[in-house]
Order: C-alpha cells, then sequence, then structure tokens
C-alpha cells in the first residue's frame, strides 16, 4: 500500500515536472501556431539563472523568481526581432528557433564548461508520512505547478488580458481593427510561454544538475506531449504531458528501461496517426 | 499576371508562402529569371571540376576530410529531393542514413561481409525499406497528414531510433560499433585517400545525374505541382500521398546509400549517426544551399563543413555559436539559401518547357 | 626569440617562456614548440587526443595540462634522445565524429610520433583505429576502464576491474554488506565491468540482488531507489555516469538508503566528481582509485606533482585519478622511459621497450608494465568520502596485476 502510494507519488511529480516544461511550448504553439525549438533552452536558462544566483551567494529563491521574468524578458526581445518574422513559414520558425536554440545552448555551454552543476533545494530533506519518504522539493514542485496551471487558466479566462489575447488567436485582423495591438499581443504570448519555461528550469535545476544539454532532453517529450494533448486549446497541451510524463515515468517499474523509452515514442506517434486532432480537440481556452 | 509573381508562384515551396516572396523576387534574383540565362548547369559545371581537382590540390587529411564531405552532401541530396521538390519536412533522415551505417558494420562484424558490390546495394536497401515503412505509415492513410505531423513523425522516429540505438547492447550501446574494417573488391581494400574520395565522387555524380533525371521527368512535374498546391494535384487524379510516399522512399534510399559508405570512410557508427542532431545537420546544409535545387544541397554541405572546419581550428571556443549565428542570418534574410544569390527563381524548378512560357511573358 | 650563437644550456633555460601556454597556428590546433632551437635534431612530436569540450571537459582540460606540465619538465631536463619534445593537441569533444576528423590531422597533418588520449571507451573505440590500424602509431589510453583491449601497440595506463575490483570487492563485503545492486548505464564499461564485479561478489559470499542498465540521460530514478530500498541491498555498486549519477544519488538519499546503514560505491568517483551532489548526499560513499589527492600528505612525490599541477593550471580542472590525469602522467613517463631505452623513435622499437617499461615514482607509487600484456601494474587505493573529502580507508600491498590480455 505505502509502495503503490511512494510510487504514484513519484510518478506524479514526475509528470509535474513535464506539465511545466510542455505549458509554455504548448501555448506558444497553440497561440502563435509555430513550435518553438529553443524551448528547452529557455528552460536551461532558468536553471542557469537559478544557478548564478546561488553561486554568486544570493539566496535560490531570488533565482527562482528571477528567472520567469528575465527569461520572459528575452522571450519578448527574442519575438520582436526574430520570430515575428517566421508567422507565414511555421516549418522555417522551427528552424530558426532551432538556431536560435543552438545559439543559446552553446553560448550557455561556454560559460559552464561543460560541467554538471549542482543547486541545492530551497526546501530540503523528505516529508515523513509512517515509513514513507516524500521528497519535500518535488511536492513543492507539485504546489507550485498546480498554482501556476490554475493562474495561467485563470489568466486566459477571466482577465481582460486574456480575451485579447483569445482574440488576437482566434481573428488577427478583427482583434487589430478593435484597437489590439496585435504585435504586442504576440511578443506577450512568446514572453509568456518563455517565461514559463524559464519557471519550469529554476524549479527543476535542484533535481536535475544543471548541464548544457539539459535542454535537448526534455525538447521531443515536449512536442510529442503537445501533439498528444493537442494543438489549439489551453487543457491540450496540459493533458498531453500528464500522459507522457506519466507514461515515462511509470513504464520503467515493469519493464526494462530503454524499451519503455522507446516504447512511449512509439506509442505517442501511433496515437497522433489515428487521432490528429490529439487528446482534446478544439480551439480557446 | 505580374511577372515577378509568376516566377515566384512557380517556384517556392508551399510553405514558405505570403509575403516574405513577393520581397524575395524583387532582390535581384527575378531580374536574371528574366534575362533567361541558364546558371544552373554553369555552377553544377564549376563545382564538378573544384571537385575533380581538388585531391590534387589538397593535402592527404585535407582530401579525407574532402571525402567525408562528399558523403554528406549525397545525404543532402536525398533531403532536398524530399523537401525542396516534394515539401516533406523530414526531420528524420538521419534514421535511414545510420539505420544503412549501422547494417553495414553489423555485416562486417558478424558475417564479415565487406564486399562493395554487397554492402553498398544492402544500405540502398536498407534505407529504402525504413523510408517505406516509416513513410507509408506517416504518409499514407484516409486523411493526408499535416506538414507538421509529418515533420514531427520523422523527428520523433529519428529519435527513437536514437533512444533504441543507445539502449541495445547488441547494437554497442553508447558506444555504438567501431574498428569497421575496409570496404573491398576481391583484394583491394578502399582505404581512405584520393582512391576513396573518386569513388565516392563518382557515386555522387552518378546518384545526381539520377536525380536530375527524376525532376525533370513527368514525375517530377507532378511533384512539382504537389509541392505548389496538392489539393489541385489531387483534383486531376494524381495520387498525391502516394506521389510523396514514393519520393521519400527514393531519398530514404540515397540517404542509405551515403550512410553506408560514412561508416566505411569513418570506420565507426554510433547512436548519434540515427539521432536528430545529424537530421536537423542535413536540414541546415540544404537551407543553407538552397532547396529545390540539387546543387544547392551539394553546395550547402560544402560551406557548412568547411566553416565548420574551419572555425574549429580557430575559434576553438566559440565556433558553435558562430555557426548558430550564420545560419539564423541566412534563414531570416535568405530563406531560399545562398544559391539564390546566383540562381533566379525559374530554374529552381527546371524548365518544362519554360522557353515557350519566357516568349509568351516578353509579349506586351 | 633565442640567439643561437651563444645558446648554451643556462641560457635556454632561461629563456624559457612556458607559462604563456600554446601557440595556435593558424591552420590547426594548439600545438606547445620545442623552445629550444637545437639545430642539430628535428623534436619528437607528441600529440594528445582528448576533450577539451564537451561533458567529459572537466576530464580532458585535466589531462591536457598534465601532458603540457610533463612535457615541460622533459623539455626542462633536455629532453629526449637529445631531442626536444613538441607536443600536438587535438580537441575529441566527447563526439566521435568530430575526434576521428582531429585524430587524421593528427596523425596525416602533424604527423607525430605518438598519441595518448581518450577518456571514454566509445571515444577509444572511435580513434583506435584511425590511430594504430589505419595511422600505425603508438596509441596509450590513460583512463581506467573494463578491460578486453588488446590491440596491438595500444596501451593502456589506467585501472582495470581487477585493479578496481579484487580489493574492493571483499573490503565493500566487510564494510556494507552481502546484498549488492549494480545500477549502471547502459554501454560497454558497466556491461564489462559488472560481469567481473559479480564474479569477485559472489565469490566473496556476497549476492547481487539485482544488475540494471538505463540509458546514459536518464534522470528519474524512483523505480530503482524503490528497488533498493524494497530488496534491503546494504551495497549500490554504481556505474551510473554523469548526467544521471547526481540526480540518482539524490533521490537514493531522499529515500532514506544512507540512513538505514546503506554504502554507496564507485569506482570512477573521485576529487572532480566529489561537486556533483551534496556532501551529506554521498557520505560514506567509497572509491577505489590508483591514486587519491590525500596521500600527497603522505607521500612526498605525490605533493611534487600535486603543487606543480595546481601552480600552472590553478582553477577547475582537478589532477585526480578518475579524471584520466594520473593514467596521462603515468602513460607519459613510461613512455619517456621507453624512449630512452630503445633509442630509437619508431613505432617497433618503442613499443618493444615500452612492454615492459618501469617508473619507480609516479602517481600515487611506481608503476609497470606488464610484459606482453600492454597494461600496468599499480597501487590501488580504497577511499571513502567524509564531509566532501576523500579518507584512505585501505591500501594495497604493492602492485595490483591488471590481469588483462
Amino acid at each position: 500500500m505505502a509502495n503503490a502510494f511512494v510510487a504514484a507519488f513519484e510518478i506524479l511529480s514526475f509528470g509535474a515536472i513535464i506539465v511545466l516544461i510542455v505549458l509554455g511550448l504548448g501555448i506558444i504553439a497553440s497561440m502563435m501556431g509555430i513550435f518553438n525549438f529553443a524551448q528547452g533552452e529557455f528552460v536551461l536558462l532558468g536553471a542557469y539563472i537559478t544557478y548564478l544566483a546561488y553561486a554568486n551567494g544570493l539566496p535560490i529563491w531570488a533565482g527562482m523568481v528571477a528567472a520567469p521574468f528575465l527569461v520572459g524578458a528575452l522571450g519578448f526581445v527574442l519575438e520582436a526581432l526574430i520570430i515575428r518574422r517566421f508567422y507565414a513559414a511555421p516549418i522555417v520558425a522551427m528552424l530558426g528557433t532551432y538556431a536560435l536554440g543552438l545559439i543559446i545552448r552553446e553560448s550557455v555551454r561556454g560559460l559552464i564548461g561543460g560541467f554538471y552543476l549542482t543547486v541545492p533545494e530551497p526546501i530540503g530533506g523528505s516529508i515523513d508520512i509512517g515509513t514513507m519518504h516524500i521528497s519535500a522539493w518535488r511536492f513543492t514542485i507539485i504546489v507550485i505547478t498546480t498554482l501556476v496551471m490554475v493562474g495561467c487558466y485563470l489568466l486566459l479566462s477571466r482577465t481582460s488580458f486574456g480575451l485579447r489575447m483569445r482574440a488576437t488567436l482566434e481573428n488577427p485582423s478583427l482583434a487589430r481593427a478593435s484597437g489590439i495591438s496585435t504585435p504586442l499581443m504576440y511578443g506577450a504570448t512568446f514572453a509568456f510561454g518563455s517565461a514559463l519555461a524559464g519557471l519550469a528550469g529554476a524549479l527543476i535545476v535542484p533535481v536535475f544538475s544543471l548541464y548544457a544539454d539539459l535542454g535537448i532532453r526534455f525538447l521531443i517529450q515536449g512536442f510529442v506531449a503537445v501533439m498528444v494533448g493537442g494543438v489549439g486549446s489551453f487543457i491540450g497541451p496540459v493533458a498531453g504531458a500528464g500522459v507522457i510524463g506519466t507514461l515515462s515515468a511509470a513504464l520503467p517499474w515493469i519493464m526494462a528501461p530503454v524499451v519503455a523509452d522507446v516504447l512511449v515514442f512509439v506509442l505517442a506517434i501511433a496515437f497522433i496517426k489515428f487521432r490528429p486532432q490529439g487528446l482534446i480537440a478544439g480551439k480557446g481556452v | 499576371m505580374p511577372k515577378s509573381m509568376g516566377a515566384v508562384k512557380q517556384a517556392i515551396p508551399a510553405e514558405i508562402g505570403g509575403e516574405m516572396d513577393v520581397a524575395m523576387a524583387e532582390h535581384g534574383a527575378a531580374a536574371q529569371a528574366v534575362a533567361g540565362r541558364k546558371v544552373l548547369p554553369i555552377v553544377e559545371g564549376v563545382v564538378l571540376v573544384a571537385a575533380l581537382i581538388a585531391p590534387l590540390v589538397l593535402q592527404d587529411y585535407l582530401t579525407v576530410f574532402a571525402t567525408r564531405v562528399i558523403i554528406l552532401a549525397l545525404f543532402a541530396l536525398s533531403f532536398d529531393l524530399v523537401w525542396g521538390y516534394a515539401g516533406i519536412m523530414s526531420f528524420g533522415q538521419a534514421l535511414f542514413f545510420g539505420s544503412a551505417g549501422y547494417g553495414v558494420a553489423l555485416l562486417a562484424r558478424d558475417l564479415d561481409i565487406t564486399n562493395i558490390l554487397v554492402v553498398l546495394p544492402a544500405g540502398t536497401l536498407i534505407g529504402l525499406t525504413f523510408a517505406l515503412l516509416l513513410g507509408g505509415f506517416l504518409l499514407l492513410g484516409r486523411h493526408p497528414s499535416s506538414v507538421i505531423f509529418v515533420s514531427l513523425g520523422t523527428l520523433t522516429g529519428s529519435y527513437a531510433a536514437d533512444r533504441l540505438a543507445r539502449g541495445w547492447y547488441y547494437l554497442g550501446g553508447q558506444n555504438g560499433i567501431p574498428s569497421i574494417s575496409s570496404m573491398t573488391l576481391g583484394g583491394y581494400e578502399f582505404s581512405e585517400g584520393p582512391v576513396f574520395y573518386y569513388l565516392v565522387l563518382g557515386i555522387l555524380v552518378v546518384v545526381y545525374l539520377l536525380c536530375r533525371f527524376l525532376v525533370r521527368s513527368q514525375f517530377g512535374l507532378a511533384l512539382a505541382g504537389l509541392r505548389e498546391n496538392e489539393q489541385r494535384i489531387a483534383f486531376f487524379g494524381y495520387k498525391a500521398q502516394h506521389l510523396k510516399a514514393i519520393i521519400f522512399a527514393i531519398g530514404g534510399a540515397i540517404a542509405g546509400l551515403a550512410g553506408s559508405l560514412y561508416a566505411f570512410h569513418e570506420g565507426f557508427v554510433w547512436p548519434n549517426m540515427v539521432g536528430v542532431v545529424v537530421s536537423t545537420q542535413v536540414v541546415l546544409y540544404v537551407l543553407f544551399g538552397g532547396s529545390g535545387t540539387l546543387i544547392g544541397a551539394v553546395i550547402g554541405t560544402v560551406i557548412v563543413e568547411g566553416v565548420s572546419f574551419w572555425l574549429s581550428d580557430n575559434y576553438r571556443d566559440v565556433w558553435p555559436i558562430i555557426l548558430g549565428l550564420l545560419l539564423l542570418l541566412v534563414i531570416l534574410f535568405r530563406p531560399l539559401g545562398l544559391i539564390s544569390f546566383v540562381l533566379g527563381e525559374r530554374e529552381r524548378v527546371g524548365s518544362f518547357g519554360a522557353r515557350i512560357k519566357e516568349n509568351r511573358d516578353a509579349a506586351p | 626569440m633565442f640567439d643561437r650563437t651563444q645558446l648554451s644550456r643556462r641560457r635556454f633555460l632561461s629563456n624559457f617562456a612556458f607559462a604563456s601556454g600554446a601557440v595556435a597556428t593558424g591552420v590547426g590546433s594548439w600545438v606547445i614548440p620545442a623552445p629550444w632551437a637545437n639545430a642539430a635534431e628535428a623534436p619528437i612530436k607528441v600529440g594528445i587526443a582528448t576533450d577539451l569540450t564537451g561533458p567529459i571537459a572537466y576530464a580532458g582540460n585535466a589531462d591536457a595540462n598534465v601532458a603540457k606540465m610533463v612535457i615541460k619538465e622533459i623539455n626542462g631536463a633536455g629532453g629526449l634522445l637529445g631531442r626536444p619534445l613538441e607536443l600536438y593537441i587535438e580537441d575529441t569533444a566527447s563526439n566521435e565524429s568530430v575526434a576521428v576528423g582531429n585524430v587524421r590531422k593528427l596523425i596525416q597533418r602533424d604527423k607525430v610520433d605518438m598519441v595518448l588520449g581518450g577518456i571514454t571507451s566509445s571515444m577509444r573505440n572511435a580513434i583506435k583505429d584511425p590511430i594504430v590500424a589505419r595511422g600505425k602509431t603508438l596509441y596509450i589510453y590513460p583512463q581506467l576502464y573494463e578491460g578486453k583491449e588488446c590491440t596491438p601497440y595500444l596501451f593502456c595506463t589506467g585501472p582495470t576491474p581487477a585493479q578496481q575490483c579484487d580489493e574492493f570487492i571483499p573490503w565493500l563485503v566487510k564494510n556494507g554488506g552481502k546484498k549488492f545492486a549494480l545500477p549502471s548505464a547502459n554501454y560497454v564499461w558497466p556491461h564489462t565491468l559488472n560481469v567481473y564485479a559479480r564474479k569477485v561478489i559472489e565469490a566473496n559470499g556476497g549476492e547481487v540482488v539485482f544488475e540494471e542498465y538505463y540509458p546514459l540521460d536518464q534522470i528519474d530514478f524512483s523505480a530503482t531507489v524503490n528497488r533498493i530500498i524494497s530488496n534491503k541491498v546494504d551495497v549500490v555498486f554504481n556505474t551510473v555516469i554523469p548526467p544521471g549519477v547526481g540526480p540518482f544519488f539524490k533521490q537514493l538519499y531522499e529515500a532514506g538508503f544512507l540512513k538505514n546503514g546503506g554504502r554507496l560505491a564507485c569506482v570512477y568517483y573521485d576529487e572532480n566528481t566529489l561537486n556533483i551532489n551534496q556532501a551529506a548526499e554521498i557520505e560514506g560513499l567509497a572509491s577505489c582509485l590508483d591514486y587519491f589527492k590525500v596521500l600527497t600528505k603522505e607521500n612526498p612525490f605525490d605533493a611534487k606533482i600535486q603543487t606543480a599541477y595546481e601552480k600552472d593550471f590553478p582553477g577547475n580542472f582537478l589532477f585526480a585519478a578518475g579524471s584520466a590525469a594520473t593514467g596521462t602522467y603515468r602513460g607519459l613517463k613510461l613512455w619517456e622511459a621507453a624512449v630512452k631505452e630503445a633509442g630509437k623513435i619508431d613505432r617497433e622499437s618503442v613499443a618493444a621497450a615500452l612492454d615492459h617499461a618501469k617508473i619507480a615514482e609516479g602517481p600515487g607509487g611506481p608503476a609497470e608494465m606488464v610484459p606482453g600484456k600492454r597494461h600496468c601494474k599499480m597501487k590501488m587505493y580504497t577511499a571513502v568520502a567524509k564531509g566532501g573529502n576523500y579518507e584512505i580507508v585501505a591500501r594495497s600491498e604493492g602492485l595490483v596485476d591488471p590481469k588483462e590480455c
């Protein structure tokens, strides 16, 4: 019984991490129709900023709070300078963001030099329930992820900002005609997606050490999750991330890890083939 | 319809649509197209001559490097066929490249077969088979698959193959299969050097000519139509998905051939060869050179590999960043690749009786 | 730079300006030219191919630094056979494809007389062909590895499974327990090492509860940790490598493994890897290598090398045994001895001499090549991590046999 609970917790916490990373990717894909190949590198940047704070003696919380804002700001700037040109051609957008990601990744590699760096958890230790030990930090991640998701949902569905964002998404020309600054909306959306990635990176860096290839690892999983979940809605990518994350964490319990690894992707692609719209079809929040 | 618009509509793959194209056409390139000069054969000729004399002027180890570049150019050719001519963004081309490499490595390691007349066709066949399987799954079906689905599907295929190769100990796992013996023909061993270079160059030229023939044939015409407007071609009765699957399979075969050559030249195969990095690398080669021209793929490979080589020597620490910046610049400002500097839009697809069209358009 | 007409030993030694490091030539990589323009003999070219960039850069750079230090010392003492040594360094970039290209430069363009390098087994496998078979050059591999490398003209100067397990595992059984788990990274080194380790474990009354292989970038080990705890494993004989090892040890710690008396064991753990985890997470971790920095307190020669290294190369690239740095030192000194004995520099003569070369002083103690086996006997030390530093708890009685080939 206790075993099952611990197993469930571990799987849930890993799923939460994937959800956090995919959230930003999904929002950008849903709202703007482009798959941001640099999303993994935004996660990397969030992790790096947190590490910098720690390495310079600042409290880790400071780094974790700063990361989403800084990465979001960078996302805004990049969108205005570069991403904007790609909207007409999603394929070229993927390549352009890949080049961007390459630049960011290699710059970080140059700065940290191929090392695997660790950052201690702000809330360390474990929560003991009877004989079971649950990592306190992972529990925190689940809590924060849930809060962030709820916050996003509320932002998009209940605020006027969210309303404007959805309007721009559904009918850009009409939105522009109504006085909504479309370029600003796109910039804000991209910044938002990047900020989420930065937050994800900041939260997971105590769990997974910081290294230059951190981003690549999550990128493919992220894309598959978005496609499985369904592009065009808010809950879609979240659902997809939940499914992929849970599968990735759960399958190794019942089969050899290497088989589990490949199986997740094979199943995902087969699923998308037979249900191209993903789990949750439809636009809007 | 204005002349430049006509040229644009004819030449640019459907993915890059909209305002960008008109802007592109208005940059110098269209002017050359109007002049009607055939630049493409000149470019091809120059490249061929340069390739023929290269080993004579380069030092030994640079010839070895050049051989590797030629093999990669063959690989890039396979991608150009698939993307530039059929509009399929295959982010997983390395799957066929690497699988063939692994296949021939296993042949050499377990069955001791290194005869060139066996391994090269075997590699080609492996590439073809995998491409038929993956292409069939991704492209065929009741509803036509979206471009995004195909690109992500190929990406995932390549990634899954990478994970599999990394995990399967029989294939060497993370280490791959090292120390592959050289290809043989009778008693002769093909080791790296000028002989291997000319062998590979010969293969590239033959494949290039075959591709050129293919894209200028009726089949190629259908492909061009497919790239322009898939729905219209379907209404004409062409089975668009089947056409795509065929060209995808051919691309896979060529990639397989390149992969087997690569395995024997480098002497080892490892999971990266089937993975995402190599897949995206070939996309970048073709992007750099210019898709839809065949020769653009070759030029792009030579330039990117050459620049990487030079950069890694001189700017050891920052060269990947510089490479990334260059690529970004090309994507931003010359999405049609470097070859658009010299090649007119009209030449990208081929004439198909353009002479008549030119005269017609030239009429007041 | 030098005034040839007045070249004297004292003069050229004082003109020796080496601290600035290598000169990057126009078309090449790093070349450290011989400092004395001795007109009589051409320099002897030493090639180093190591990971200057990439995930193993921390080890590769240390190895390159050691090579620079040793070459400088040899040149300072008058060179080899009266000829200066010239160092050519190429980056293998933790990328086998790039590595092969760069190694070809060493062989075909620079025409080096010997290559030392490669850290991971996959790198060694990738570059040994261009060096030994196609390049017909001598190759020295300096890193601890899984054994079974018996290619002619390929000499290994790092610890083998026999050296790392024969005395270590009995110690683990006595100081940890009988139930072993073998969580491993999925590539050739763990696979082959585990075969040997299992044999020794079972011969000492131990039991292997499970043996599992994970992809290199796996970072979630909850299933494994659960298996370890529920099976009451005493000793985790770990061969998971970065990036997975940090999260793995952390998750194991959080599940209470160390609290309940479990012991971690990892044969590649050295001073460089101590920083991957917090000290508490690896408390009591045992490792078995040919050298630990704490030996400098008792061993004057080790202190001398360590101090010299840290003076020339302060920073993050530590002189440590798990990073092939000690193997590099040992390899270069053995090679130097072999060349002196052979009196010539061609591969046949040097290989014949290197076959039975010995050095009286090296990191961790003396070393000698086992004739006919191309592997090296050396002293081995078992150390335990306490509060973020190592403490030696056992040493070998003499030089340990590698038992290879």
